[in-house]
């Protein structure tokens, strides 16, 4: 029996002009994204290559230490993933002077934009009318009077729904596929397939989601035209507002110092604080030597080579002079170490209160579905929040590993040439450690996006009691 | 006899379901937007107060534009502090929080607000007009009364245009009224005139989408299937079409990244600084501030190369976006505010010709510099530069597609 009602949804939706409508939309916007987005793919890749060709080439020739932390940043490679899902890879740059502004004013198109928003919508065109539609014309009633139970009328609804839209979405998603997997410039790997598997799921129950919404929706109501403007009501606000309000509303909830005023703090603590205090301090710890040692008397008027030729001279003035220059540091170390406290104190504070106020904003955003699949989706294809740590660890370990090299260079320069500037030669540096990206594993992934996953599915779930239990007292007259 | 039925149409909507929906989520939508937005430019305009550059440093930043509560566009870029100096520039990018989740979704600004969910709220009013009428029996009724049917398109148009328009004008009013008794949010005579005509487009964008709603609904039997059609339309309209025309722009015209130009630009600084000291095992200044104009001209260089491919890129994609009404009304709208392509465009050949003015000085170390200044371009500048062409398309857009909904209903089978 729920096969029957299963294929008369199916029947019902196939023969209807949504579907045909649906299924165009999506056979033409997904193949489409997907050939530009591999293009363009393509593109950062020649650039990509393009760039450290021509890094190498320089250090080949002007490699030296002065400028060479400049030459040498970390950069993130383009991942083959990019070909269906651009996440933060599509921020815009804005260090850069000349930075692009179009995608500041068209988001890129891609795949979670074409899931999250036009699926989504189509879910509910399909669903809004299943069960007050099918009052209006008079069939719920004969189907209830076949003594059919009302939850399997339900699920026959909801999993015919999903069926319906997931036919031509997967022949599109797989036209999709073969234009990426037939450009030979493409390099999707196991791990790739594992995580499509993976945002495949994730589409699967954001799907639900939306099915069971809209037929929750059609049993709060008597008629489909009012519940095609609450099933469009509650889509805006899901889809949306609710995740573009989220950062906003979390910086009112846990404001974080702004950035601009903490670094200004920073500087003015670090720098000229740091100097007004230094100078106290070692003037009060050398005045301490000079009461101690009386022959260093005068000595503030004494420039650098008369105090080097009394030292020559006199033992114990050299003696006395250098407990007088230690003292003297240590009051710049004092003056050092308490003002870089304070800015660490702010430091700190800014970056709890930062962290804090993301993690709000997260929490706030996944009560949006699509935020939800957002960040599954992106997390998953290594272009989220979870791949820009990945690459600040990697970034974090380069670092230390190029830092140790270059003082090891450099004190192999300096034995070979004592009186060389060894920052300002020509170094021969081909066996400087190279940054090399590597992707999160699967597993990690995986592992990472389980929060979102199970919000989703306790969205849809909960959506789909809402129906079951709504359904339940429906008036089918 | 219009007047008859735009006062029925006013009445119908007034009772209606649809209409507590809509206006409740209009209103809601705009309020919270113009006071997040407010907050949101408030807080940059304190970052400003701490980045303003001291008298005599070469320092270009603007103060946020108070236009950018309604459009926010490139203001966040346009007012970034851009240190000056003789090779380039030195982009303080830290003004930007350090959270993330501002990276995932776009600004919820009052043009989003509108170009999103004002343009499907004139969907909804209009896709029934036509075909519940006929589904209800009601429209042979209405043309039996010696009504001309253009004039029942008419009727029908203003009398759901009046039941969205005033509400949305009133509730948008009433939010920028509460926003300028903030002190700190200082709106000039010019920046209400650009208030105003940023309405006036608004109120164009939603004509041209109540349009379609009843060129829609005439063409279609059924109030279902025109709903399906226009809900798909207006997707393909303001998400689809002005995204993918980004993307295929891309695919013609070929931009270098921006990351290889600053790649490129260290390369240079690298092996300069070498070979000026390599010259005689020291550092030689004379020889190194002569470098220093040459490098500048290098980077110029390939600069403008990077440039002209970019205006390319924009010109390009603006072109086949203005396809889509939602990019025109984004491009016109920014525009006007003064946080559109083209005034960031005009604002970065400021910032360079200031460069090049104060170079021999830069180069002199000549302190104090002169400061930087910018005059956001005129109204009479801003239309002739592209926003009157937007404005233009859209208003054609509105009258050929209420033509086609008046010359569609004529043979509309009304049984």
């Amino acid at each position: 029996m729920f096969r029957t009602l299963v294929l008369k949804e199916i029947h019902n939706h196939i023969l209807s002009f949504r579907f045909v409508v649906t299924s165009l939309l999506l056979l033409i916007v997904v193949p489409a994204t997907v050939l530009v987005l591999t293009n363009d793919y393509v593109r950062q890749l020649d650039d990509y290559s393009r760039r450290q060709v021509e890094i190498e080439r320089y250090l080949e020739r002007y490699a030296h230490f002065n400028r060479l932390g400049n030459i040498v940043q970390p950069t993130q490679p383009p991942v083959p993933f990019m070909t269906l899902i651009r996440g933060l890879s599509a921020d815009v740059d804005m260090s850069a002077f000349d930075n692009d502004p179009l995608p500041v004013v068209f988001p890129l198109l891609d795949l979670t934009f074409i899931v999250a928003i036009l699926f989504s919508l189509a879910a509910l065109v399909f669903t809004y009318d299943s069960v007050s539609g099918e009052r209006e014309d008079g069939t719920l009633k004969l189907m209830l009077a076949n003594g059919l139970p009302r939850a399997k009328i339900l699920l026959g609804k909801i999993v015919g729904g999903m069926a319906t839209l997931l036919i031509p979405f997967l022949i599109s998603t797989a036209v999709g596929l073969f234009i990426i997997l037939l450009n030979p410039r493409v390099d999707w790997k196991g791990a790739d397939f594992g995580a499509l598997g993976g945002i495949f799921l994730g589409i699967v129950v954001y799907l639900g989601l939306f099915t069971a919404l809209g037929t929750l929706i059609s049993t709060r109501h008597r008629s489909s035209a009012s519940s095609i403007m609450t099933s469009l009501f509650v889509w805006v606000l899901a889809v949306l507002v609710v995740p573009n309000l989220s950062p906003y509303a979390a910086s009112f909830l846990r404001p974080a110092p702004s950035s601009t005023k903490v670094n200004r703090e920073v500087f003015r603590l670090t720098q000229d604080e740091r100097d007004v205090l230094g100078r106290r301090l070692s003037g009060e710890k050398t005045a301490a030597v000079l009461k101690d040692h009386p022959v260093l008397a005068g000595i503030e008027r004494m420039s650098e080579k008369d105090i080097k030729n009394t030292m020559m001279k006199d033992p114990l003035f050299a003696k006395a002079y250098s407990v007088y220059r230690k003292a003297g540091q240590e009051g710049w170390d004092e003056a050092n170490a308490m003002q870089s406290a304070k800015a660490k104190v702010l430091q700190d504070d800014l970056d709890r209160k930062e962290k804090a106020q993301t993690g709000l904003a997260i929490l706030l955003s996944m009560a949006s579905p699509l935020a939800d699949f957002t960040y599954l989706a992106t997390d998953l294809s290594n272009t989220g929040m979870r791949n820009q740590r990945q690459f600040r660890a990697l970034s974090g370990g380069w670092n230390q590993a190029y830092w140790k090299y270059s003082e090891r260079r450099m004190d192999e320069l300096k034995k070979a040439n004592p009186t060389a500037d060894v920052w300002n030669i020509a170094a021969d540096v081909h066996d400087m450690p190279r940054f090399a990206y590597k992707e999160e594993d699967l597993a990690g992934r995986l592992k990472g996006t389980l929060p979102a996953f199970a919000v989703l599915a306790g969205l849809a779930l909960a959506a789909f009691w809402g129906a079951y239990f709504s359904f339940r007292g429906y008036d089918a007259r | 006899m219009i007047g008859t039925i735009v006062k029925k149409e006013i009445s119908a909507n007034l009772l209606s379901y649809k209409f507590f929906v809509v206006i409740l989520l209009a209103s809601v939508l705009i309020f919270t937007s113009l006071f997040v937005m407010a907050r949101d430019y408030k807080a940059r305009l304190a970052d400003y107060q701490i980045n303003k550059p001291a008298v005599g440093d070469a320092t270009a930043v603007l103060p946020p534009n108070p236009l950018s509560i309604l459009a926010k566009g490139l203001d966040e870029s346009m007012a970034r502090s851009i240190g000056v100096n003789v090779t380039g520039f030195d982009v303080q990018s830290g003004q930007k929080s350090g959270n993330v989740v501002y990276a995932f979704f776009p600004a919820p600004d009052f043009v989003y607000v509108v170009k999103l969910v004002m343009s499907l709220v004139a969907l909804l009013f209009g896709f029934d007009q036509i075909s519940r009428e006929k589904e209800n029996g009601t429209l042979k009724l209405m043309l039996a009364n010696s009504v001309s049917r253009a004039s029942l398109m008419a009727g029908k148009w203003i009398g759901n245009y009046l039941s969205l328009a005033v509400p949305f004008t009133l509730v948008t009013l009433l939010g920028i009224a509460l926003i300028g008794l903030d002190p700190a949010i200082r709106l000039s005579a010019g920046h209400l005139g650009r208030l105003a005509l940023l309405m006036a487009l608004s109120l164009v964008y939603i004509a041209l989408f109540l349009s379609l709603g009843l060129l829609v609904s005439a063409l279609t039997q059924r109030s279902a299937s025109s709903l399906v059609v226009l809900l798909f339309l207006w997707a393909g309209l303001v998400f689809i079409l002005p995204n993918l025309g980004t993307l295929l722009a891309r695919q013609i015209v070929t931009v270098p990244s921006t990351k290889a130009l600053s790649e490129k630009r260290q390369q240079i600084w690298t092996s300069e600084i070498l070979m000026v000291y390599s010259k005689n095992g020291e550092w030689n200044g004379q020889a190194w501030n002569e470098r220093r104009i040459s490098m500048n001209r290098e980077f110029d260089r390939l600069e403008e190369d990077y440039r002209r491919q970019a205006a390319r890129l924009v010109r390009l994609s603006k072109t086949i976006n203005r396809i889509s009404p939602a990019a025109g009304f984004i491009y016109a709208a920014t525009d006007i505010a003064g946080t559109g392509i083209g005034e960031d465009n005009r604002l970065k050949q400021d910032i360079i010709r200031y460069k090049n003015q104060i170079l021999a000085d830069l180069i002199g170390e000549k302190r104090p510099y002169p400061a930087f200044r910018y005059q956001y371009r005129p109204m009479g500048q801003v239309l002739a530069e592209g926003a009157l062409i937007d404005i233009a398309w859209l208003l054609a857009a509105v009258i050929l597609v209420f033509g086609a909904g008046a010359s569609v209903l004529k043979r509309y089978d009304v049984r």
